[in-house]
């Protein structure tokens, strides 16, 4: 039986999927660190292990997300449409995928059938992704998943006056100097990277339903500020971090099965 | 940085700098203290005070407080008459005023991204374990000039360490920090329609790498100011002193603020 290899190089995370016969036969996700290549390859062996397979048990793999050569790899696919099948395959009917990554955001438009009628990315402004959160818990001597957490517990959140990171750090630093707590504090930055996401949504429209995919999924904070500006129920997938990987090993399925080009040097 | 210019008739005779801080009210009374003991000169000689700048409520000694664009085109004007365009890029903001016969016609700014301003400096130059007066001289080593992310400075800075990584020398990527600073204040102005004579105030006016770059992404000549950190007080000065000369001329009494010059704070 042939398998499956979806990888998606993410600035934070990379993460893979391998399916067998069209389910899930292992998934995984390792820190991508400095070296993109490293950690997809440290990725690769462990899928292979996890999936009880060899190198060559594996028909066809897909990357997405950064940009990396990589030998074992037999074709590149953008990740706005790796996450559109991702999708599609857990939450088929979503039609407004918000994505939420360590540095970038982009909202998705699918259609019924899962393919992508439009989309809008936000990657030259930390302000809308997740290292806004990250910056804040870093001032506030929290975890991410903490900062998540303290959000929830806000009884004023406190208004950044700006959307910019690097103003906002200055802020937060200077309402930790005034004694507001973490958790407003917290919830004040995810109320500002709520606004930035909801402004990017209003920019190619929104058709219900909607889902959050991406890291940003994980945070139970970010995603109820979200729901609040947008006015509507978001559904979070069940590994929301995995999706573009999955979607990529779809499409390695689909590309195998219509004899796309393999990757030569890998053979 | 707060800054205190006192003149005498028009003539400067003292100017005191210092860190703001966060304690604004008390930087403002101790700058002043030293710009007063500098000329020699008791708090109660002065005639008339201007406070400017976004902390310009946080001065409780000044008679009138006037915004940071009236101060700075009128500072500018007096030091550069023939000025049409001045860019201020200080810590915070960086703003283009477009002036006419010595006033202010037209503005933009940006106050709410880091990039393209005096912050943005600051932060790469940590990244980088560099002071930021040493960007501008350690950038003319330059031999080329790296492209860094001149939109968000959280992200110029993860470039600046893939660039170091990829043993790109120093000086190569200060010199793309410049330009990343000069393209976007650059774009910024444009929507002003540049005309010389272009004048650079503010603090980052003092990195040579930056005025270099911003001639290179204007395409003319820009002329900075002996001191570009004083033209915004410089400014205040004047209209504090054209406030008086208006009442004298009108032969009312000038109408002052009764305070004195004390130490307070903020914070209890």
């Amino acid at each position: 039986m042939p398998l499956f290899m979806g990888i998606d190089i993410g600035s934070r995370t990379t993460k893979g999927v391998v399916l067998k016969d069209g389910e899930i036969a292992a998934s995984h996700l390792v820190d991508s660190g400095s070296d993109y290549a490293r950690a997809a390859g440290e990725l690769r062996e462990r899928l292979l292990a996890l999936a009880k397979a060899r190198a060559e048990d594996v028909a066809y793999t897909v990357a997405t997300g950064q940009r990396v050569s990589l030998p074992f790899v037999d074709e590149t696919v953008d990740d706005i449409r790796c996450c559109a099948r991702g999708m599609f395959r857990w939450l088929p009917s979503v039609r407004t995928i918000i994505d939420i990554g360590s540095q970038s955001s982009q909202v998705i438009r699918v259609s019924e059938r899962g393919s992508v009628t439009n989309f809008v990315v936000s990657e030259k402004c930390a302000g809308g992704s997740g290292r806004f959160l990250d910056v804040i818990a870093n001032v506030l001597r929290v975890s991410i998943e903490e900062v998540s957490r303290l959000s929830l517990e806000s009884q004023h959140p406190v208004v950044f006056s700006t959307g910019c990171a690097v103003f906002g750090e200055s802020e937060a630093i200077s309402r930790v100097a005034e004694g507001i707590s973490k958790e407003d504090i917290a919830a004040g930055v995810h109320e500002a990277v709520a606004a930035k996401v909801a402004a990017l949504v209003s920019r190619v429209g929104m058709e219900p339903g909607c889902a959050v995919s991406g890291g940003g999924g994980l945070n139970a904070g970010l995603v109820r500020k979200i729901e609040e500006k947008l006015g509507v129920r978001l559904l979070v997938p069940p590994q929301p971090q995995l999706v573009n990987a999955l979607g990529a090993a779809i499409m390695a399925a689909e590309k195998a099965r219509a004899g796309g080009p393999a990757n030569p040097a890998r053979r | 940085m707060t800054k205190v210019v006192i003149t005498a008739d028009a003539a400067v005779r003292a100017s005191a700098v210092r860190h703001t801080g966060p304690e604004h009210r008390r930087e403002a009374y101790r700058v002043m203290e030293d710009a007063l003991s500098q000329c020699g000169l008791s708090f109660s000689e002065i005639a008339y005070i201007v406070a400017t700048g976004y902390g310009r409520m946080n001065v409780p000694f000044a008679d009138r407080q006037i915004t940071e664009l009236s101060c700075h085109a009128r500072g500018v004007a007096s030091l550069f008459p023939n000025v049409r365009l001045a860019i201020d890029i200080g810590g915070q903001d960086a703003k283009a005023l477009k002036i006419k016969d010595g006033r202010l016609v037209d503005f933009a700014m940006n106050d709410k991204c880091a990039a393209g301003t005096g912050r943005f400096l600051e932060v790469v130059a940590a990244t980088l374990g560099l002071k930021v007066e040493e960007l501008g001289p350690v950038s003319l080593r330059a031999t080329k000039k790296v492209s860094i992310s001149s939109t968000c400075t959280v992200f110029a800075q993860q470039e600046i360490i893939a660039r170091l990584s990829e043993g790109v020398a120093v000086a190569d990527v200060v010199a793309g920090l410049h330009d990343a600073v000069a393209s976007r204040v650059a774009k910024m102005a444009g929507r002003l329609r540049v005309q010389p004579d272009v004048v650079f105030t503010g603090g980052v006016a003092k990195n040579v790498g930056v005025v270099r770059a911003l001639e290179a992404n204007l395409g003319c000549r820009v002329l900075v100011p002996a001191d570009p950190l004083l033209s915004g007080a410089l400014g205040a000065a004047l209209l504090a002193r054209e406030t008086v000369l208006e009442a004298i001329a009108k032969g009312k009494p000038v109408a002052r603020a009764e305070r004195r010059l004390e130490e307070t704070t903020f914070f209890r």
